[in-house]
């Protein structure tokens, strides 16, 4: 479960992130955050992720509040956390293989778990061909399922995903939801951020919608 | 993988992709370690020096023309009872002429028109070498100077005490010169690290997002500095060794104890610069 309770982030006196958010996604939800650009939907992410710190309120996930959490439990709760970007983030200088394998590695797992897990992962997502091609060489859908595959090798009970399709055709775009669909039939709770309402119809599921870093209504479903 | 392995394999990877600035920054190391190693060649060398002198420190004890034979037995017997005297020896005012025949032959004519024997017998002490130059030694000088039938006491280690004191400023001179040198070579590899850290810094921020121990993200660097610090420290080593070889065997070279300072010195300087460097990889 996420939740965050009356949540605060202020850049500077009168410029908020988001203000006064109170919200819940249940566990092994499929949710949508959408509104458009500077309604917050991205600076909740990054409260999510621990990238920032919250001027106020609480964030909820399962049972514990982020805002307690050590340096080091920071750490131990995004390894329960997947993350999926517009620009993706990939390592470019090195291959599909070795980006996926790059999560396992820097989490201390053993070798032979790096490879069985790295083979298998980019299969889900269609890239089983592709393991020695680098970043560049891939389409933006490709390079979108890779950072996917990237996102999902440790099993993470969270997948946040920013604008995942803003740099995609519609029939990418298309493709890539259906990962995530398929990801959150696996119990993984999933919430995606965009301002594409044709996806969010196609999909249809629940709508968390912001307007300038607050609740725009009544969370709904989009029909 | 373990960590020290991963941080190993990933800070090879990272010297060698720096190339030239990582021998710039192991040239740094090198020049301030050939100083103090430099430094440390000289140092054991006058050490040795000053040890030889100080094992032939003695103290001469001119006895008066009228000391019995029981107050010179009584001086010896004092003498030889101190635990810093190693060896007693009784030197007549014959022997004293003789001595001084052999050793200025050219001023035999002089001693050959005195009408009686001028030199006064003594007792010459041998001091174990680390006491020779040290407080105990001038207690004792002081001591006996007290006795029936001593005449005067001759101590002439106190010009060996002050090039002691001398040779322990120049030491310490030498170590303030060395530790700036290696504070310089500490922050060329904290710049090198840092260099390493922004070439890095895609693969740190995902390192970041996925929840990577500190230790990982922290760690290439560390071992990224220990590892300049180290081959700075043994290119200055093998320098030093040629220095050696073309200044003669008369020398001594560095032993094992002054060698592994160096190496360890290096280390430690790298891998705390690396350390202090890496504090950003995270931020």
């Amino acid at each position: 479960m996420i939740e965050t309770v009356r949540v605060t982030k202020a850049y500077g006196r009168e410029e908020y992130g988001v203000r006064d958010l109170t919200m819940k996604v249940e566990k092994g939800e499929f949710a949508f955050l959408t509104g458009p650009s500077g309604a917050g939907k991205s600076t909740l992410l990054r409260l999510l992720l621990l990238q920032e710190r919250p001027t106020s309120g609480q964030i909820v996930i399962g049972d514990r509040d982020l805002s307690t959490l050590t340096p080091n439990e920071v750490q131990a709760y995004r390894r329960t956390v997947g993350f999926v970007f517009q620009d993706f983030k990939l390592i470019a200088s090195k291959t599909i293989f070795e980006n996926v394998a790059f999560v396992l590695r820097v989490l201390g797992q053993p070798v032979e778990q790096q490879r069985r897990r790295t083979y298998q992962v980019p299969k889900w997502v269609g890239l089983q061909h592709r393991h020695n091609a680098y970043p560049l060489e891939l389409s933006g859908g490709a390079q979108q399922r890779v950072a996917i595959a990237r996102a999902l090798v440790n099993e993470p009970h969270i997948m946040l995903a920013d604008e995942p399709t803003g740099n995609l055709d519609p029939d990418l775009s298309l493709e890539i939801m259906n990962l995530f669909r398929d990801i959150n039939a696996s119990g993984t709770t999933v919430l995606v951020a965009t301002h594409d309402r044709e996806l969010i119809k196609w999909v249809g599921r629940r709508v968390i919608q912001l307007d300038h870093g607050q609740l725009a209504g009544a969370p709904g479903t989009a029909s | 993988m373990t960590v020290i392995g991963y941080a190993f394999e990933e800070a090879l990877a990272s010297l060698r992709k720096s190339g030239r600035s990582a021998l710039v920054s192991i040239g740094t190391i090198a020049i301030a370690f050939v100083t103090l190693g430099g430094f440390l060649l000289v140092s054991v060398n006058v050490q040795d020096l000053l040890d030889r002198w100080l094992e032939a420190a003695e103290i001469s004890v001119y006895l008066t023309d009228t000391a019995s034979e029981a107050d010179r037995m009584s001086v010896e017997a004092f003498l030889k009872g101190r635990p810093e005297v190693v060896e007693v020896e009784y030197v007549s005012r014959e022997r004293a002429l003789e001595r001084f025949r052999t050793d200025f032959p050219e001023l035999a004519d002089v001693t050959g028109s005195l009408s009686q024997n001028p030199f006064p017998s003594s007792l010459e002490v041998r001091l174990r070498g680390d006491d020779a130059g040290g407080a105990s030694a001038e207690t004792l000088a002081r001591e006996v100077t007290g006795k029936t039938g001593v005449a005067d006491v001759q101590f002439d280690r106190a010009w060996l005490s002050r090039l002691i004191g001398v040779v322990t400023s120049a030491r310490a001179g030498a170590a303030v010169v060395a530790a700036i040198l290696m504070l310089g070579a500490a922050f060329t590899v904290g710049a090198v690290v840092r260099l390493s850290l922004y070439a890095r810094r895609d693969e740190l921020e995902i390192m970041a997002l996925v929840g990577a121990p500190f230790s990982y993200i922290r760690g290439p660097f560390v071992v990224e500095g220990l590892l300049l610090g180290g081959l700075g420290a043994a290119v200055a080593l093998a320098v030093v060794g040629v220095l050696y070889y073309f200044a003669g065997p008369q020398f001594r070279f560095l032993g094992y104890g002054e060698m592994a300072v160096m190496l360890l010195g290096g280390i430690l300087v790298g891998a705390g610069a690396g350390t202090l460097a890496s504090r950003a990889a995270h931020r």
